[in-house]
């Protein structure tokens, strides 16, 4: 499947257009030294301990760090389909940047944006901008390559069990990366995955953990924003597990093996900033290890060669000297993508749609 | 001396209609407690809360169109509670509903043809929604099984047939893999009503269902016979109505309503199929229901004022930045003291002195 961008936007702006969406309230405009309000709107709870969380904590960094110049206003657990009116109300109560942090809410504000014109919008992994909506992400496939190098290390059964939210292209290139970064290790590497369609769903999520210890899986990496998971590595014993968006060491002591530390306050400051001072534009940003955007926590429950290890590995991937898309790529089916000395692009990789050999499981 | 209740032989009007007010009055009370122990001015919070999502036209489009879904299930549902059959599944019919109608849509995607295929659309989600209560239905006349657990259990059927629909055969194959359709074409879209908001005609269509259905339980035979057999299955049976057939129509009745309002969310508020389509319809209808006391009439009610808390939660969190769990705290609150009050109701709190227990 090729993903066409233009027929989507192109369907979006119709859609706009035929049913004239128009907020009565025209937004207030930005007096001169009021605070700017800074709407942010969020997929699970504020306590989901993942995701979630640390946008949360994003927005608080971004207050400490501006100060009075902004407000800031919240609302979580938005259903898609709650979407519309939520980021309306942000609209008509002052709001003039508003961050979307989920790709669940990627086409509707993509719909919503044109709408209403003054209103900056910021897609957390979106994956096209428009005149007045900026898209970013960081680029959490560089920690999936290490965990997969890790996995490598610690797997007896040569299985790693993976906690899948949807099968959107975000997270079909993070299980490629943890397989290519178990290969380098072990060809004899596999993955299991089990789709929770859910981005935070601790029974489910569970559920699915259990399934995969039950089937031998003895390192569970996870796509979901629980620390389900990973409580469950610990209370078996013998298994080990990767944190989810912040550092999940304290729910699993013993299972814990490092997580990916999400780091959103440093560019919504940033972004709050450049909108204050006229200097915002709907840009498309995706940072790496290098780029603080993310960056792993200590490890734990690891020997010290297998720290020294993963430490090298991760320190090459901030430098920018590995690079986990570069070929030769292999789909399931054994057919290449791309040869020895090319790299996928940017865009190949937002746009991945199949799972490479060596993972147990059909595209669904 | 001790408090004791006794059963009332008849309970007053006064009293009948008192007691949900009183209950929303306790509720208040208990918000402005709330409110003020978080360290917010309280008449500023309920301001908020109760007042906001009413003061301007799009706060009231969007009171309406939370509470349309909400009263058209739940006026199915006060029919059949009346008769003593106990649908539990309006969130399966809901969904199969949708389902029904937006295969429709789908079907007809890309080459949508002529002004029928709205009325359509609505039909089969009724028609849907229907034939999936009638299963209880059956199940329960034919066999005897316990209509609660079926109907129950059925709604995580539907869940799953939408699950798996969205996620295989009717999946958008632009939609980056996520779990949903095609936002359907415009003619296979519920029009709006006015600029500047998202009412539709499903609004006005469910006005005209709680005029019809409060006709029906107040005027009609088919209403008595729903009331006798209901409270007097036995002097009903003596009067020639058969309760196998009345469970059959109540059920499909319900069922419809449900159904519609399962296509009028998709085809209208949602625009496309995804598993998240229902944020629990079916089963808030059922407080809406015992909150409007099983009345037509009294669901409007009830319908609007749960879709304001709702609102009035969003706002809560947007203007107050409250967290989500107060708004889920009112709604908790206001069922509890509902459900407190309805004692009085039946049963007359009197003072006995010195009885030993």
């Amino acid at each position: 499947m090729t993903l066409s961008r233009r027929s989507l936007m192109a369907g979006a702006g119709a859609l706009a257009g035929a049913t004239a969406l128009n907020g009565p309230a025209a937004t207030p405009a930005l007096a001169q030294g009021a605070p700017l309000n800074v709407g942010f709107i969020l997929i699970g709870p504020v306590g989901d301990f993942g995701w979630s969380t640390m946008h949360d904590q994003g927005r608080r960094r971004m207050l400490e760090v501006l100060g009075n110049r902004v407000t800031a206003t919240q609302v979580e657990s938005v259903a898609p389909p709650d979407f519309d009116r939520v980021a309306t109300q942000l609209v008509r109560t002052g709001a003039r940047l508003i961050f979307t942090t989920s790709f669940s809410y990627f086409a509707p504000t993509q719909r919503i944006a044109p709408q209403h014109p003054n209103v900056m919008w910021e897609s957390a992994t979106g994956t096209a901008t428009g005149p007045n909506l900026a898209i970013y992400n960081a680029r959490f496939y560089e920690g999936r390559y290490v965990q997969g190098v890790i996995a490598a290390r610690k797997s007896r059964s040569k299985t790693i069990g993976y906690v899948a939210s949807f099968p959107v292209p975000e997270v079909i290139h993070a299980i490629n990366t943890v397989m290519r970064g178990a290969w380098s290790v072990d060809p004899q590497m596999r993955i299991r995955v089990v789709w929770v369609n859910a981005w935070f769903n601790p029974g489910r999520e569970a559920d699915a953990a259990r399934a995969l210890m039950d089937q031998g899986c003895d390192v569970i990496c996870q796509h979901t924003d629980s620390p389900a998971p990973l409580q469950l590595a610990e209370q078996r014993g013998n298994v080990f597990g990767f944190g989810q968006a912040s550092d999940m060491t304290r729910f699993a002591p013993r299972a814990h093996l490092t997580s990916s530390v999400n780091n959103w306050g440093d560019y919504y400051a940033e972004r709050a900033r450049l909108l204050l001072e006229g200097n915002w534009r709907p840009a498309d940003t995706w940072g790496g290890l290098g780029s603080g955007m993310f960056r792993l926590a200590p490890f734990t429950n690891m020997t010290p060669e297998e720290v020294s290890e993963a430490t090298r590995i991760r320190d090459a991937l901030a430098a920018g000297t590995l690079h986990p898309f570069d070929g030769p790529i292999f789909r399931q089916d054994g057919t290449q993508v791309i040869a020895a000395g090319q790299r996928l692009t940017d865009d190949q990789i937002r746009a991945m749609n199949y799972f490479y050999q060596g993972i147990d499981v059909a595209m669904p | 001396m001790r408090l004791v209740l006794e059963r009332r032989a008849e309970t007053p009007l006064a009293l009948r209609i008192g007691s949900p007010l009183l209950a929303v009055a306790l509720t208040l009370l208990s918000a402005i407690v709330i409110f003020a122990a978080l360290g917010h001015d309280p008449w500023r919070a309920l301001h908020i809360y109760f007042v906001m999502p009413l003061s301007d036209s799009w706060g009231l489009q969007e009171v309406a169109v939370k509470a349309t879904p909400l009263v058209l299930i739940a006026v199915g549902l006060a029919l059949c509670y009346r008769s003593n059959n106990w649908n539990i599944g309006a969130e399966g019919q809901f969904l199969v509903g949708a389902l029904a109608g937006s295969w429709l849509a789908l079907a007809t995607h890309g080459a949508p043809d002529g002004p029928w295929l709205l009325p359509a659309m609505l039909a089969c989600g009724a028609l849907g929604g229907a034939l999936f209560a009638l299963i209880p239905a059956l199940l329960k006349t034919r066999f005897g099984a316990n209509e609660i657990l079926t109907s129950l259990m059925l709604v995580y059927v539907a869940e799953l047939l939408m699950d798996w629909l969205v996620r295989g055969p009717w999946r958008d194959p632009h939609g980056f893999n996520m779990p949903q359709t095609v936002i359907f074409e415009p003619e296979a879209t519920i029009p709006l009503l006015m600029e500047g908001g998202r009412l539709n005609i499903g609004t006005p269509l469910m006005l005209l269902v709680v005029a019809l259905m409060a006709v029906l339980a107040a005027r009609t035979l088919k209403g008595f016979e729903i009331r006798l057999v209901g409270e007097a299955p036995r002097a009903a049976r003596f009067a020639g109505f058969s309760e196998t057939r009345l469970t059959w129509t109540v059920f499909a009745l319900s069922g419809a309503l449900a159904g519609l309002a399962g296509i009028l969310e998709a085809a209208g508020t949602v625009r496309q199929l995804q598993p998240a389509i229902s944020p629990g319809y079916g089963f808030t209808a059922i407080i809406v229901a015992f909150l409007g006391r099983l009345n037509p009439v009294g669901c409007l009610v009830a319908g609007v004022f749960l879709a304001i808390t709702f609102i009035g939660g969003e706002n809560a969190q947007i203007l107050l930045r409250l967290p989500l769990d107060v708004t889920r705290v009112f709604q908790g609150l206001l069922l509890f003291y509902v459900l407190a009050c309805d004692t009085l109701l039946l049963y007359r709190v009197r003072l006995v002195r010195g009885a030993a227990a």
